[in-house]
């Protein structure tokens, strides 16, 4: 009885101080504020664990063909670049404005442990295609086929080997 | 207390940044992003000497091109072209291009060079 009476108090007390925090207007929202490192920590680690629970049985199909390059290079150029950038352009408006920050995806991040290509593959499709919640990554799998979002997903694995030239033959509209 | 307060901020963030900086997408202003827009593919530099046919990349890049030159010889108005003098053709070097003993091994789409 005394324990539950406890529990009761420290939870009347924490509603009390998260609505203090929330309505006080001293949490700072702005996007060119950065998070304190322990923010930055708890939803990074959130994402990545989030990400990996969720895409861990995604069958990745062959990614190795021509005409999915076309197909994705395509669409990434119309509907990512502007974020993720491409080989000849190292910022833009949204690379630099969004926080979090869209990674570049034109150059490759040894130093990101993501695990094995395949792992990578899959990852990659699942935040395509569902988007990240609380960051500009949007769900492109609301309005376009898996299809089309694997095909990203093989042109992105190419993206950091392509030089400005063969992307710019690669994305351009027939 | 602290981890919840931490919680707290991470919750409100979670919801708040995201609608403050895709808000803030409206005013991207390179103006160079909106004036090019469906690009052509400038297949001019492409070294067929240094593609690997297995390399996927490549035989995309081929493809891509085959196919616009394709596309614009078929939008091509023939019947103006009466002064067309074909000495004056230069940049095709039949010299730099590849050339295979074995027509037929060489199933994909190739035949049209
Ligand atoms: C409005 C900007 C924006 C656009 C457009 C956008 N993204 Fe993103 N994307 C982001 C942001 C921001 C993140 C990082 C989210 C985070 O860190 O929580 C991200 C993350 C990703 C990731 C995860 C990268 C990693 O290593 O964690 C992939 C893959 C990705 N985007 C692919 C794409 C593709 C493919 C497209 C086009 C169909 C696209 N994005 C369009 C903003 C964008």
């Amino acid at each position: 009885m005394k324990a539950l009476k406890i529990l009761l108090i420290l939870l009347l007390l924490g509603g009390a101080s998260a609505a203090t925090v929330m309505y006080s207007g001293i949490v700072n929202v702005a996007a060119d504020e950065p998070h304190s490192d322990i923010v930055y920590w708890l939803l990074e680690e959130t994402r990545e664990a989030s990400i990996k629970k969720s895409a861990q049985h995604i069958k990745v199909p062959d990614l190795e063909s021509p005409e999915l390059l076309l197909m994705g290079g395509a669409d990434y150029e119309y509907m990512c670049s502007s974020c993720h950038l491409k080989p000849g352009l190292e910022e833009s408006d949204m690379s630099i404005g969004l926080y979090p920050q869209p990674p570049n995806l034109g150059i490759s991040h040894e130093t990101h442990q993501h695990g094995t290509d395949e792992e990578l593959a899959r990852q990659n499709f699942w935040v395509i295609k569902h988007g990240i919640k609380a960051s500009g990554m949007p769900a492109w799998g609301k309005t376009h086929s898996d299809e089309r979002i694997w095909a990203m997903v093989a042109f992105i694995k190419r993206l950091p080997t392509l030089t400005p030239e063969q992307y710019q033959v690669l994305t351009a509209i027939d | 207390m602290k981890t919840n307060f931490i919680k707290t901020v991470g919750k409100i963030a979670l919801i708040l940044v995201p609608a403050i900086t895709l808000s803030m997408n409206a005013s991207a202003h390179d103006p160079k992003m909106h004036a090019k827009k469906a690009e052509k593919a400038d297949c001019s530099k492409m070294d067929h000497s240094k593609m690997d046919m297995k390399d996927p990349v490549a035989v995309a890049m081929m493809k891509k091109c085959m196919k616009q030159s394709k596309s614009s010889m078929e939008k091509m108005d023939h019947s103006k072209m009466k002064e067309m003098d074909h000495s004056k053709m230069k940049g095709m070097d039949h010299s730099k291009m590849e050339k295979k003993e074995n027509k037929k091994a060489n199933s994909d789409d190739h035949q049209n060079h």
